[in-house]
């Protein structure tokens, strides 16, 4: 068996974000989306903002409340009760892969998956800025629905805590994530970045 | 009562729709052709529809009226409500709220964050009291404005703050009224322009036949029976793929019970294989699978085509990939 690399969604949308915010930009300055994609790209450690921190407790929330153990004190209680009865009797955290070949490269997308229930993807999200749409761009639902054939559809289970919202993408709306894995690896051939990619994403 | 979920009977669903659009494009007359509209005309346009497409119409100076005419008496008559439009009902709401407490409005009149929170709650509850208690179809029409997102231009519906997620949330069917060439056309299939919402067989794009001067402005009530129709399969065949699922699940977690040691594990492979599976059965069956064999400290072992016990100082690496035929979902777990 020939090497493999693994690929992600985060890895793209990270390329993806820094495409679209600052395309003209160098790759020496910091703290511009470019470095923070190269960051990635180099699988360095990347801190936990106080946003990332907030998703982290509301998903462990939905965790604790699913294993009967939710503190009703919470202020997010109401919210992550409803999300935990949505994706009740699915698998959470599930992880799965699945290998494709793109521009002569094998190449193993992953993902782990909030939840996997009858069909449905979910991934629950704490956003306290949400817009109806908000992921219609995102490379996840795409990249999920990929790696589980079986998956009919995506759905986004979005909260700021008090309120839940759903955000569905059916298989048949949604792109083929090949031609952006495509662009992608065209990129890092071009900006002679793809040896860093193989060397930090090789997959066993 | 409890009934049979492969008895719904989904002929008789009520429907709520969204429509969004530019002004001017016929989002008035487009939301007057569902069955037995009564026009709640909220933005006062009804001059702006042809005499002969305009439909019995209320119009509120206030919500207190809306909720003053929306009584089951004065709406016997009528099949479906058309709320025209609802950024001009969310302003009225907005006054309401802040007329009842103080608390939701700001000094320049416009709503707080509490009073956002408010609001969209009503606008949910006034819903659900049209669907549910007064049993009729439910049209919402926005204007649509632009933003830009990137190198893209994205069509989203005229109404503010947050509120915007609210009103979707309910709908069975949002669509955007666009003109391509001559025709006009609603999509209800998310696309790079906008997010809509297609379900039960009603997606992509649709084009909506002119109208002549004898021709019946019935496009809506049309759409409204293709989705009764549609559901009903669509009921059946999902029906169908959760009956299947259900018992693939079952007919798992009953193999995965019979696990508990080397023996019992490599007997379950060939049972767990010959399980017909539906919808993610087999990968949410694989992950259970999984834990039960990491439980029991096990490893696949590749030549043998078994499962062995693990060797006590690699018990806690990385199992070896399972065989396709095992439900083992372990293929990705890092990198070198």
């Amino acid at each position: 068996m020939g090497k493999r690399f693994l690929m992600t969604h985060s890895l793209l949308s990270s390329w993806m974000w820094a495409m679209k915010e600052n395309p003209f930009e160098d790759m020496t300055s910091e703290k511009d989306s470019l470095a923070d994609f190269l960051s990635t790209l180099r699988r360095e450690p990347i801190p936990t903002t106080e946003a990332m921190q907030k998703g982290i407790d509301f998903e462990d929330l939905v965790t604790d409340i699913m294993l009967g153990r939710g503190d009703a004190s919470d202020k997010w209680y109401e919210a992550a009760y409803e999300v935990a009865s949505i994706v009740k009797g699915g698998q959470l955290q599930y992880r799965a892969a699945k290998e494709i070949e793109v521009r002569g490269r094998k190449i193993l997308l992953y993902g782990r998956l909030d939840a996997l229930k009858a069909g449905t993807v979910y991934d629950v999200k704490f956003s306290g800025s949400y817009d109806k749409g908000k992921y219609i761009d995102s490379t996840q639902h795409p990249t999920y629905l990929t790696i589980v054939p079986e998956a009919k559809q995506f759905t986004y289970l979005v909260s700021n805590g008090s309120q839940v919202w759903k955000e569905t993408y059916l298989r048949e709306e949604t792109a083929d994530i090949i031609p952006t894995i495509e662009d992608f690896l065209d990129w890092l051939v071009q900006q002679e970045l793809i040896a860093t990619y193989e060397e930090y994403w090789l997959a066993k | 009562m409890i009934r049979d979920p492969n008895e719904i009977i989904e002929e008789e669903k009520k429907i709520r729709i969204l429509i969004a659009g530019y002004p001017g494009i016929g989002k008035s007359t487009l939301a007057l052709s569902a069955p037995k509209p009564l026009h709640i005309d909220v933005d006062f346009g009804i001059d702006r529809v042809e005499p002969r497409h305009r439909m019995p119409y209320i119009q509120p100076q206030s919500y207190d009226e809306v909720l003053e005419d929306l009584v089951p008496e004065n709406i016997k008559d009528f099949e479906t409500l058309v709320f025209d439009t609802g950024g001009k009902l969310f302003s009225l709401m907005s006054l309401w709220a802040i007329k009842k407490d103080p608390k939701y409005g700001q000094r320049d009149g416009s709503l707080s964050l509490r009073g956002y929170g408010f609001v969209g709650k009503e606008f949910v509850r006034l819903m659900d009291y049209c669907f549910y208690e007064l049993k009729k179809h439910i049209v919402m029409v926005f204007h649509a404005i632009e933003e830009k997102d990137g190198d893209n231009t994205r069509l989203r519906i005229k109404v503010e703050g947050q509120t915007k997620n609210n009103v979707w949330e309910p709908m069975d069917l949002g669509g955007f009224v666009e003109m391509y060439g001559n025709e006009r056309t609603i999509g209800f299939s998310n696309c790079e322009r906008y997010f809509a919402k297609g379900t039960r067989g009603i997606k992509g794009v649709i084009r909506i036949p002119n109208l002549t001067p004898t021709s019946p402005n019935n496009f809506l009530t049309n759409l409204f029976a293709q989705y009764n129709a549609l559901a009903a399969k669509e009921v059946e065949q999902l029906s169908e793929e959760q009956a299947a699922y259900e018992e693939a699940l079952a007919k798992g977690h009953e193999v995965i019970d019979t696990m508990v040691d080397l023996k019992t594990a490599n007997a379950a492979i060939a049972k767990m294989g010959a399980i017909n599976h539906s919808l993610t059965s087999r990968q949410e069956l694989g992950a259970v699978f999984n834990a039960k064999i990491a439980e029991l400290g096990l490893v696949y072992d590749k030549k043998a085509k078994k499962y062995k016990s693990a060797p006590t100082e690699t018990a806690k690496e990385t199992p070896e990939k399972a065989p396709k035929e095992a439900p083992a979902e372990e293929a990705a777990e890092g990198v070198e």
